[in-house]
């Protein structure tokens, strides 16, 4: 009976703590960023939300003959066509295994719209710009390009208008 | 002499044939002239003289028989007998002169006949001028002076001209005896040359008849007389050695070699009826039929004695060994008779038994109906578990069917669940684009982005609940599995306890059959050891039979021994007259 009570003292000590902790704001009230967070392939990314359109369960996927790998189809998104993109051939990650992929994150900015796939979309939140640390050098070029930035908890922000202007993207292939 | 005795026998006969033959055709010679000469002699009598008697004869009666005509015509007065005595009277002077120059033809070389004959014919023909004057008389009716006519010269030329003929007749007679006389000495001379030319040869041919018979005969018959001997199985005879070269010869030489050849064989089988063996036979060739068979015949005899030899040489081992086999017989045949009487005994307690197994055979039949009675019971007991199962797997099957209606309805819930999450999921996902709305917004959607935050959350509990309730089902489900298979098996199990409960019925109803056979059984038995008892009885006095037979068996076997033991002798007997044969 008492090892309960310890038990619960102790959790509830943790909870306190926990709750006590000062909200990280004053200083950077003016320098947060809006993100939205998603998991692939067991690993934790996040996108600017100022590039996120919505979030779409994907549904009726269109292969598309003499495009790219990375470039999977296309899906009907109440009436627009709107081509989908997986990120991990993308960015030539490992491939651990199957995963959901039943989530199309919509990307757009004023000239280009596509879909990223993703295992799952874990919340919209806000960071302080000054969390960011920059990319580590052992990285590949290609995921050092699109990167905007790592987090403490090993979040990977990844740069929304970096990859909706990259040229690689657009795919122009006459057969 | 040699040389006549090698010339060959062919050439022996011809030569003796051919002298023979030459003094027969000097026999035949001499008789023929002889006969020829005589032959020509008696024609000559009979042409010359006899013939020319005849004719003299004939013209006498033919000058007589005219004369008494002419003598009738006279007396006759008659015209036409006259007339016809006349022509007849000129017929046989016709006749009378065709005699006389017949004769005169035949006679031509006599001198002496001539002329007697031409002195008759001029007396004739003047007598028969005048007879023709008589019959021209008689004719006219001067019958007178004819008749005076006929008298005196008339008469006497008459009597002249018989007497003529009767003189040439005489004259014939006498050359006929005259060449009778000389044919008869011709034959004397003929035959006194036959008779001496056929003792010659008769002496001649029984000369060289004799000299063949010894050339010839003699030799083969001294030969018949040895072959004689040989064909009455005497060989004990000597044929002569003889040089000669003729068929004789050879014949002698080739009968020297076959007796000697005989003899040989004699010998050869002399040794063999000696019981000498051991020779062997040469034959002279390939057809010497005797050689041959002689040289079989003692092979097979060498090889028919060695296996005689043998087999007698068995016959005693044999013999021996049946001796001594009879002995252990008879010994065996005293043990039988103990065994007999201790069978005897034996089957007195047999009896005893079988008496005593038929009271437990009647004991054993009644319990077997006892059983009976239990099988019967045991079957009822069966019967009633059967239909017990029966209910029981009813039940079970009932159970069964409620546990997958439960099993159905649980997969419905987990259906239901899934919509459930899928809404949490949507939820979840309206709650961030309501987030990223409120975030454009800015300072504005401030209160909106805790709405949505809010509302998130409550998905995520939802999702949370509705991964809870598919645990719970899950265990449900798990539960409603082995709850399936626990009445799958108590099923099975039951449908196990009807058939082994059908088995055991069966079983006990087989074995309620079998305890009645057994009853039956055991009546049987019971029946039969009574006869059993009674067959023990014909046993027992069976027994008594074949001990008396036993003894007789072994008086029997003494005598076997005897007779066994003139046997042996026998053979030991058999082994000695064989040995007396040298193989």
């Amino acid at each position: 009976m008492s090892e309960d009570d310890n038990e619960r003292q102790r959790i509830l000590k943790a909870r306190a703590v926990a709750l006590a902790r000062e909200p990280e704001q004053g200083a950077a009230e003016e320098s947060r960023i809006g993100i939205v967070e998603f998991l692939i392939a067991d690993e934790r990314y996040a996108i600017e939300s100022a590039y996120i359109g919505e979030v779409y369960p994907l549904k009726h996927l269109t292969p598309l003959p003499c495009t790219p790998a990375y470039v999977l189809g296309v899906i009907n998104m109440r009436g627009k066509i709107l081509s989908v993109i997986d990120l991990r051939t993308f960015f030539d990650l490992p491939d651990r295994g199957l995963s959901d992929l039943n989530k199309v994150i919509v990307l757009h900015d004023g000239a280009m719209e596509f879909g990223v796939l993703a295992d799952a979309v874990i919340a919209a939140r806000w960071i302080p710009r000054s969390v960011l640390l920059p990319s580590l050098p052992t990285l590949t070029e290609i995921r050092a390009e699109y990167l905007m930035g790592v987090t403490e908890e090993r979040l990977i922000v990844l740069d929304g208008g970096k990859l909706l202007s990259d040229r690689g993207i657009i795919v122009h292939e006459e057969v | 002499m040699q040389w006549f005795l090698n010339l060959s026998t062919k050439s022996k006969i011809i030569c003796c044939f051919s002298f023979m033959f030459v003094l027969i055709a000097i026999v035949i010679v001499t008789a023929y002239l002889g006969i020829t000469a005589t032959t020509q002699s008696q024609k000559d009598l009979f042409h010359e003289n006899y013939t020319v008697s005849l004719d003299l004869v004939e013209l006498r009666s033919d000058q007589n028989r005219a004369r008494a005509q002419l003598l009738e015509m006279m007396m006759t007065g008659d015209r036409s007998k006259q007339q016809a005595l006349d022509r007849d009277i000129r017929e046989r002077s016709g006749d009378i002169d065709k005699l006389l120059k017949e004769l005169a033809a035949a006679q031509k070389d006599d001198q002496r006949f001539m002329a007697d004959l031409q002195e008759l014919v001029t007396v004739r023909d003047t007598y028969r001028n005048i007879r023709e004057e008589q019959i021209r008389l008689i004719l006219g009716g001067k019958i007178e002076a004819a008749r005076q006519l006929g008298l005196g010269p008339q008469e006497e030329r008459y009597g002249k001209i018989r007497d003529t003929a009767l003189k040439l007749e005489q004259l014939e007679k006498d050359q006929a005896k005259q060449r009778l006389a000389q044919s008869e000495q011709r034959t004397r001379k003929t035959l006194v040359i036959f008779l001496l030319v056929g003792v010659a040869a008769i002496f001649v041919s029984t000369a060289m008849t004799l000299a063949m018979n010894k050339a010839i005969a003699n030799p083969l018959t001294e030969i018949a007389a040895i072959a004689e001997k040989i064909a009455t199985g005497e060989l004990d005879v000597n044929v002569p050695a003889d040089g000669r070269g003729d068929e004789v010869g050879i014949l002698t030489r080739t009968f020297r070699r076959m007796v000697e050849n005989i003899k040989g064989h004699a010998d050869t089988t002399r040794r063999i009826a000696a019981g000498d063996l051991s020779g062997s036979v040469t034959p002279q060739s390939e057809r010497d039929v005797m050689g041959n068979a002689l040289a079989v015949m003692g092979r097979s005899l060498r090889d028919i004695t060695r296996e005689i030899i043998e087999g007698v040489n068995v016959l005693a081992s044999s013999s021996s060994e049946i001796m001594a086999s009879t002995n252990q017989v008879a010994a065996g045949a005293t043990e039988t008779a103990a065994a007999v009487s201790e069978t005897s005994s034996t089957v007195e307690e047999v009896k005893q038994t079988a008496n005593v197994s038929s009271q437990k055979a009647r004991t054993v039949a009644e319990a077997a109906q006892k059983a009976v009675q239990v099988a019967q019971v045991g079957r009822r007991s069966i019967e009633e578990s059967i239909v017990g199962m029966g209910r029981i797997q009813g039940q079970v099957e009932a159970i069964a069917e409620s546990i997958v209606r439960l099993s159905e309805q649980s997969q419905t819930i987990g259906e239901i669940i899934a919509t459930v999450n899928d809404l949490a999921e949507q939820s979840n996902l309206l709650a961030v684009n309501a987030a990223i709305e409120a975030a454009k917004a800015g300072e504005q959607g401030k209160g909106f982005a805790v709405v949505a935050q809010e509302v998130k959350s409550l998905a995520e509990q939802s999702k949370e609940a509705t991964a809870q309730v598919r645990t719970i089902l899950n265990d449900i489900q798990k539960a409603t599995n082995a709850a399936v298979m626990a009445t799958e098996q108590g099923n099975k199990a039951v449908e196990e306890g009807v058939r082994q409960s059908r088995e055991a019925g069966e079983a006990i109803r087989q074995m309620g059959d079998s305890i009645d056979e057994s009853a039956q059984a055991a009546v049987q038995i019971a029946a039969s050891s009574q006869q059993q008892l009674a067959g023990m009885d014909q046993v027992a006095l069976a027994m008594e039979n074949i001990r008396q037979a036993s003894e007789q068996n072994v008086t029997g076997m003494r005598q076997v021994e005897v007779t066994v033991q003139g046997l042996h002798d026998l053979g030991q007997k058999l082994k000695d007259l064989v040995a007396q044969y040298k193989v």
